[in-house]
């Protein structure tokens, strides 16, 4: 076969184009992946907005130390709903139009995930600009350029395991199973309070959670200044993860058709 | 008595159908659960706030939050099945059949009220196996269950309403966010005294908050017939005015054919 | 070199289900062949299995050379494929997806862009194709597969029921556009329900029941099998002994049905005047005379029992449905 790498991005260029049709062809098609973050985001932060009176919080805004986690929570759904749009041209039959096509296994996943990492900046700068209006800290530039590598890479994790699991399960009826578990992972780790406030089996389970160094790199700017020794293991984390996942979405798509 | 018949058969058939779709079971239970695990642990010291009311620690506190926010997806997820129903043809069906029309929202109604038992008896476990204690035993576990049905039922009426003026399973599905906006604005996961503004103001004239607040009582404090009755009163004022909005939607949906 | 070469090919979908239970057939560079079998007889599964969609769970296939197991990227080369739903994604147009599927191919932008033109003219789709295929009729959304799927100008082709649901208008222009493309020397693959289709577009026939070929030849020999052609006779007067002597003559007569005597005719239609001719000079009087051709239901009744779908029902030697109509 005479397929160059010319081709292969130029398939990918052209199923991320799809994807996006469905954004710029489908009115209104963005506003739940902006609603749910930016509910919760400025839910939390009413809610639990105390919290920082207490002592050793790292922070007197709790807005500052909110949004972080309300950006990769957009990120991880955008990376979700990338799997169930999968489910659904699975159950379509869409789908077997790219597996009966000559197109490499991995350039179809690509096209899933940068579609993913580049539909994350929608919902991630819309909870930022409505956190920066309601008196977030600005992270300054390169603590913004950190979090948004974050909420890319988380959008790549998501979409790799919401693959995984449309893969598996061929029906959007596994959702449920995609939004769940990205919503976990993100919860689970330092997200409503600095880790030394932590209490029960949380305290455990963040400690251990790779997705505790992604929240904590991401909110580097927003709480204080940024380090490498802050930044660099949220990146081994994404590279890890999209890896691992990546491989076994890559399985489940040659299991689908081999 | 056929009218009761119709009714329990039609009920039957929406618990059947939300047990059996677990995309909409799951929501139902699974969100809460996570919330309230990741919540009672991440905030866990919020409990040592100056004007936290007294509890034995904030997952007791957060239990009645968890139940009436399940509570709430429970009557939204009733919604959504009621407008596939009615975009599937089935409602129209029961429309043209001779029973009377109260039955049909009933039917749902008696589902969403089963869903809302299952709910409470799911986080009455939770809260037994990881500890919490509710102070006054198992007749304030009973009154726990009665007003969360009771809330499930009313909000079931609300997104059965819903349903039924617009028909659209993707209209109601897209009020989802909107049980959250709802949630964080009373005082199902804090305090009132120690949400921050506007929240604060908003939660405290919140019929939400009486509901949450009267499951909570027989958890962290002795009996407040107050706190009960208020709780009561908020739950039939939703009820109700789902209820008349149920039946406005009813007859403008008869009205427009 | 066949086009399609298989070779026992079998599917399993669980200890009960075998879709596929153990498949041989070749056709040849430039054939048009074609599966024929109701409703779950496994043509979608072998189709899936030929286009490298589904793994087999026993025997072999090769597809323009490529075993599909162990060289599936060189088949999918090879090979286009438009599946049983027609399956398009309702927010593109016509045009976007045929160029979709010339990238996926590894065509360059500009060659991709000049076939899809020739592509949508092809297919008379010209017109709509800068409309969304969600506006698009069955008819056009098949034509639309049909031309996709040529994009790389394919050497085999696999439709799975190319025309199911349409209309004989739109299924004439899809059989046409067919033999178009087996004249320019395309190999066609294709699976139906129709009889007609099979035998109007196939240059060979597998006819194919819960998963297994159970006949193939082409559909005149197919026909041939199951008898010759006969001659369905109804006398004005009810059955006189002396017309078996004069029938006989013509070819073997078979037992007599509602009435109607039946007599073999190797020759077909072309027997009617001369036994017309016979009866009248013996002085027997004929209502009716029909000559009915064997048709491919009837070798799939042979076959397996069963009538295909859109043939009459019942078995046509109990005879009581018939008399009633
Ligand atoms: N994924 C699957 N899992 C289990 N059984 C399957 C699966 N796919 C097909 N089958 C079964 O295999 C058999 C053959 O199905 P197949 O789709 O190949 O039939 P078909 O000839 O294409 O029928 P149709 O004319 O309805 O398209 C059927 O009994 C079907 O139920
Ligand atoms: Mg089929």
């Amino acid at each position: 076969m005479d397929r160059g790498l010319d081709s292969d991005i130029e398939t990918i260029r052209a199923l991320v184009r799809r994807s996006a049709n469905e954004l710029i062809r489908v009115p209104g098609a963005a506003v739940p992946g902006v609603l749910a973050p930016t509910i919760f985001f400025l839910g939390l932060t009413a809610v639990f907005g105390s919290l920082t009176l207490l002592p050793g919080f790292t922070t007197d805004s709790y807005a500052s130390f909110m949004i972080p986690v309300s950006m990769l929570q957009g990120a991880g759904f955008t990376g979700a709903a990338m799997g169930v749009n999968l489910a659904r041209d699975i159950e379509l039959g869409l789908f077997d139009r790219f597996l009966a096509s000559p197109a490499p296994r991995w350039v179809l996943l690509t096209g899933l995930v940068i579609s993913a990492a580049i539909r994350s900046i929608i919902p991630s700068t819309a909870v930022f600009v409505i956190a920066l209006a309601v008196g977030a800290h600005f992270p300054g530039p390169l603590g913004l350029l950190i979090a948004y590598v974050c909420v890319m890479g988380t959008a790549t994790i998501a979409a790799c395991w919401s693959a995984i699991i449309a893969l598996k399960f061929k029906t959007q009826s596994a959702s449920p199973l995609m939004q769940t578990v990205m919503l976990a992972a993100v919860l689970c780790t330092t997200a409503y309070a600095p880790q030394e406030l932590l209490t029960g089996w949380l305290a455990t389970v963040a400690e251990y959670n790779p997705f505790t160094q992604v929240v904590d790199a991401t909110r580097q700017g927003f709480v204080g200044g940024v380090s490498w020794d802050g930044t660099w293991p949220a990146i081994v984390v994404i590279l890890a993860l999209t890896a691992l996942l990546g491989a076994f979405a890559l399985r489940g798509m040659r299991r689908t058709a081999y | 008595m056929r009218t009761f018949a119709v009714v329990v058969e039609l009920g039957r058939r929406s618990v059947r159908q939300t047990f059996r779709r677990p995309q909409l079971m799951a929501p139902l239970l699974i969100i809460p659960t996570l919330l309230l695990a990741v919540q009672s642990a991440g905030a866990g010291r919020a409990v040592d706030l100056p004007g936290f009311p007294p509890v034995e620690s904030f997952f007791d506190f957060l239990l009645a939050g968890a139940m009436v926010q399940a509570a709430l997806l429970a009557g939204n997820s009733g919604g959504i099945a009621m407008a596939i129903d009615i975009e599937m043809g089935f409602t129209d069906r029961l429309l043209a059949a001779p029973i009377p029309r109260f039955a049909i929202v009933a039917g749902r109604l008696a589902g969403t009220a089963a869903v809302g038992a299952v709910i409470a008896v799911w986080f009455l476990a939770i809260g037994v196996v990881f500890g919490a204690t509710i102070e006054e035993g198992v007749l304030g576990a009973l009154v726990m269950i009665v007003l969360v049905m009771l809330a499930a039922l009313a909000f079931g009426t609300l997104g059965a309403a819903l349903a039924l003026r617009t028909g659209s399973a993707s209209v109601v599905q897209g009020t989802f966010p909107l049980v959250f906006v709802i949630l964080f604005l009373s005082t199902a996961f804090f305090p009132d005294d120690l949400l921050l503004e506007p929240a604060q103001t908003i939660a405290q004239v919140n019929p939400l908050s009486f509901v949450v607040t009267a499951v909570r009582d027989p958890v962290i404090s002795e009996w407040s017939m107050g706190e009960l009755a208020a709780g009561l009163a908020a739950t039939l004022l939703i009820g109700a005015v789902g209820l008349w909005l149920c039946s406005a939607a009813l007859k403008r949906r008869l009205r427009m054919g | 070199m066949p086009a399609i070469e298989v070779s026992n090919l079998q599917r399993a979908f669980s200890a009960e289900v075998l879709a596929v239970a153990g498949i041989d057939l070749e056709v040849a560079e430039g054939e048009i062949y074609a599966f024929l079998g109701p409703n779950g007889a496994g043509k979608t599964t072998t189709v899936r299995m030929l286009t490298t969609l589904l793994r087999p769970t026993g025997g072999t296939a090769r597809v323009a050379g490529f075993d599909v197991v162990d060289e599936p990227a060189a088949v999918r080369s090879a090979i286009g494929v438009a599946l049983q739903e027609a399956a398009l994604d309702p927010l593109m147009t016509g045009r976007e997806l045929i160029r979709m599927q010339a990238t996926l191919h590894g065509i360059a932008r500009d060659e991709g862009r000049r076939r899809a033109d020739d592509l949508l003219r092809r297919v008379g789709l010209t017109e709509a194709g800068d409309r969304r295929v969600g506006t698009y009729s069955g008819g056009m959304k098949r034509r639309l597969d049909l031309a996709s799927s040529l994009v790389h100008e394919p050497r085999v082709l696999f439709l799975d029921e190319p025309t199911t649901g349409l209309d004989p208008v739109s299924r004439k222009s899809i059989w046409e556009e067919v033999e178009a493309l087996n004249r320019e020397g395309t190999t066609v693959f294709l699976t139906t329900q129709y009889l007609e289709e099979a035998d109007q577009l196939a240059d060979r026939v597998g006819i194919i029941a819960k998963g297994r070929i159970v006949a193939e030849d082409t559909p005149t020999a197919l026909k041939t099998q199951v008898g010759k052609p006969r001659m369905e006779i109804v006398l004005a007067k009810g059955e006189r002994s002396d017309c078996v002597d004069v029938l006989g003559g013509f070819g073997e007569l078979l037992p007599p049905k509602d009435g109607k005597l039946m007599l073999e005719v190797a020759e077909g239609a072309a027997a009617i005047a001369p036994v017309v001719r016979a009866l009248d000079e013996a002085g027997i009087v004929v209502e009716s005379l029909d000559v009915v051709e064997p048709t491919l239901d009837d070798v799939f009744v042979d076959k397996t029992g069963q009538h295909l779908e859109g043939a009459e029902p019942g078995e046509p030697d109990t005879g009581e449905e018939a008399a009633a109509g």
